[in-house]
């Protein structure tokens, strides 16, 4: 039984391919109900995310591989001439097992650590669920998957740390002030990064936190989203800075929106009380200058890619940890498969012996009672548990190799004659 | 003088064990702080509370013979100092839930009580203790006194560290493993508390115990002039910044001067008057 994963990534293909075989949820259940209907996969999965769309496929018939899968898919999304089979990876077996763990642990990310990839498989599984295109493999695999990547968030910092502009301003805010609900906060823009920031500190409980902007309509639509419904209006704000422990200033403008003079002011107004001024815009927002003042942090975006690139260095020393974990567990889930290629065996073996039980229970069926003829079979079914146990015990066991498999099937075929009812079975 | 202690097995185990015990509550610190060991984090706590209790009862058989009174030796005072400062980190870690800066503090206490030791076991003796209840209170609140002066000094230290790293765009270890600046304007300010405690026990303490023992009280002595200015300072260290609108950043400086100049006092004190509690240096 393989198990086939082929797929275009931000590693493989530039954006413009990846979109174009990318699916919705929808589009994902009408490809997988297809092939499971046409019979080219037993089971399927697709992963569709903005940086990848993955297809995982245990196949139906002996001529689906990946060059198959590949054709199928640029057909099947009517790209034939943009997209090319050279786009694709293609993995088999327990590299395709390997490839779903490290993207589950989203160390196979645009992003590396990335916290939104494990949400993404899951949503995957849950539509093969749905279309009912998830058997015991793809099922098996896709748990052993979000077990490694419970595994990899809990015992590796794979994931800690800010690695985005809005959220690494959070993080330095944080090393400044110890608790953020207790900090008055002012954002200044209500654009996209100065709203990205807000939701952040939100999130580290951060309430008191107003808003200015030069539309106020877009900043009352922020604070209601947020929930503080606090804004003030941007023509009058300078007057309150003193009131604001943390600023962050996300405006698009060529001019300086606060200046030297005007923090000076407001901070002999707080009696030199820290502040950490966010300067997130582009052009700078904020007079360098300030910077300068007394017990002032002003970081602009420069600054807090400073604690970025320290936040990825730090993951990427994590990746030796986080490919222990889920080479531990590729060990594990290959144990699983070769359970499964000795299991018409095993199947065969109980078969076997029951028939006998049966048989020879028959031949006293009439020359004892009821009660003595359960007793015996329970006896009976005791003894076959003791015989059968080692010769099962000996076939599950782990192998070193997949090539140790055939030649311990077959000797216990052989030992027990177990041919004719294979043969059966097929 | 033959030093008994060198004819006592236990003590002799005893003094070893606690050296030991903390080099093993510094090195599981050091882990949690530099490394992030989990099992460091685990035990480091325990560790310390192991560490502190086998220390009062390292002192209890070594006052034993004295009637439980400490001797004014210098190996006893530096192990009450190091005592003592593990005893107030503790306390701080208990009442600010913050364990980051442990190693920091009890690289004080383990070098102390190492000195300690290597005083105790290389001396001809303990020393004569001291007498009366009065003059015992004063001397014990002289020490945690001094220790609670070097951890303010300490954690100022360490604020400083943190807050010029933040200035300056260094968002290296230390960043990343302090509390936040915030936290150690706290234990500054749990440290400057503590401290002004025991300088006012070790005050009135003193003159109580002048009193007791009849001993004239000479207002201009060195010892007292230094102790009162610095309770004074430490003191007004409590107001200052609401006072005088000072920030942390002043603080800092002022209570690493405190801590260096009390040092130095002590230092000179015994330089210059060695005769002062019979305190040999």
């Amino acid at each position: 039984m393989n198990i086939i994963s082929v797929g275009v990534n931000h590693k493989t293909a530039p954006i413009e391919i990846r979109e174009r075989v990318s699916f919705s949820e929808v589009q994902a259940k009408e490809f997988l109900t297809n092939l499971i209907d046409d019979g080219i996969a037993q089971e399927a999965m697709v992963l569709s995310t903005c940086n990848r769309t993955e297809l995982y496929v245990v196949p139906g018939m002996s001529e689906v591989d990946g060059r198959y899968l590949k054709e199928y898919l640029i057909a099947y999304r009517e790209a034939q001439g943009e997209v090319r089979p050279e786009h694709f990876f293609n993995r088999f077996y327990c590299n395709t097992a390997r490839h779903l763990f490290e993207v589950a642990s989203a160390i196979d990310s645009l992003i590396l650590g990335e916290g939104q990839i494990l949400g993404q498989v899951k949503d995957g599984y849950r539509i093969a669920v749905e279309v009912q295109s998830a058997g015991i493999l793809l099922t098996r695999l896709c748990h052993t998957a979000f077990s490694v990547a419970k595994k990899v968030k809990t015992k590796t910092k794979i994931m800690e740390g800010a690695v985005s502009v809005s959220y690494a301003a959070v993080e330095l805010a944080q090393k400044i002030f110890s608790n953020l609900s207790m900090k008055k906060i002012l954002l200044v823009g209500a654009g996209e990064t100065g709203e990205l920031a807000a939701k952040h500190m939100f999130q580290k409980n951060a309430r008191n936190i107003v808003i200015t902007n030069r539309t106020l309509a877009k900043a009352e639509a922020l604070a209601e989203e947020l929930g503080t419904n606090q804004v003030l209006p941007f023509e009058s704000y300078k007057e309150h800075l003193h009131e604001f422990d943390i600023i962050i200033t996300a405006v698009s403008t060529k001019d300086y929106v606060l200046t030297e003079p005007e923090l000076q002011q407001s901070m002999q107004k707080r009696r030199l009380k820290p502040v950490i001024i966010l300067d997130l815009g582009l052009p700078r927002n904020v007079d360098p200058e300030i910077g300068k003042l007394k017990n002032m942090f002003l970081k602009d975006i420069d600054a807090l890619k400073h604690i970025i690139d320290k936040n990825l260095e730090m993951r990427r020393a994590e990746l030796p940890k986080v490919q222990k974990i889920i080479d531990e567990e590729l060990v594990g889930f290959g144990q699983w498969i070769n359970t499964l290629k000795v299991r018409p065996t095993i199947v065969d073996l109980q078969s076997k012996f029951l028939e006998i039980k049966e048989k020879e229970l028959e031949r006293f069926r009439y020359k004892v009672n009821d009660e003595e003829l359960k007793r015996m079979e329970r006896l009976t079914d005791r003894i076959l548990k003791k015989i059968l146990h080692h010769p099962i015990k000996m076939l599950k066991a782990p192998v070193d190799t997949a090539d140790t498999i055939p030649s311990r099937v077959n000797l216990v075929r052989n030992i027990f004659d177990l041919e004719e009812q294979n043969q059966r079975t097929k | 003088m033959d030093n008994a202690i060198l004819n006592n097995t236990l003590l002799i185990i005893l003094t070893y064990a606690v050296s030991l015990l903390y080099i093993i509550s510094l090195g599981l610190y050091g882990a949690d702080f530099f490394k992030g060991n989990a099992v460091a984090k685990t035990y480091k706590q325990p560790a310390l509370i192991v560490t502190i209790v086998t220390h009062v009862a390292y002192i209890g058989f070594l006052t034993a013979p004295e009637g439980y009174r400490i001797s004014y030796s210098s190996s006893m005072l530096m192990s009450m100092v190091a005592l003592t400062l593990a005893v107030i980190y503790m306390f701080i870690e208990f009442s600010t839930k913050t364990d980051k800066t442990g190693f920091f503090i009890l690289s004080f206490s383990a070098g102390a009580e190492i000195l300690s030791s290597i005083l105790l076991l290389t001396s001809s003796g303990n020393g004569p203790a001291f007498s009366g209840l009065g003059i015992g209170i004063h001397l014990l609140a002289a020490i945690f006194s001094f220790s609670a002066i070097a951890i303010a000094g300490l954690y100022s230290f360490l604020y400083l560290l943190l807050f010029r790293q933040i200035k300056n765009n260094k968002f290296g270890f230390l960043f990343e493993n302090l509390p936040n600046l915030e936290v150690l304007e706290q234990l500054i300010k749990h440290a400057v508390a503590f401290g002004f405690l025991f300088l006012s026990i070790t005050l009135s303490a003193g003159v109580i115990g002048s009193i007791q023992t009849s001993e004239v009280v000479n207002l201009f002595e060195t010892r007292l002039i230094a102790l009162v200015v610095i309770w004074l300072f430490y003191g007004a260290s409590l107001f200052i910044k609401k006072l005088f609108g000072w920030d942390t950043i002043h603080m800092a400086y002022l209570l690493i001067g405190f801590f260096v100049l009390v040092t130095i006092l002590i230092m000179l004190m015994g330089i210059f008057s060695p005769t002062f509690h019979s305190i040999s240096f």
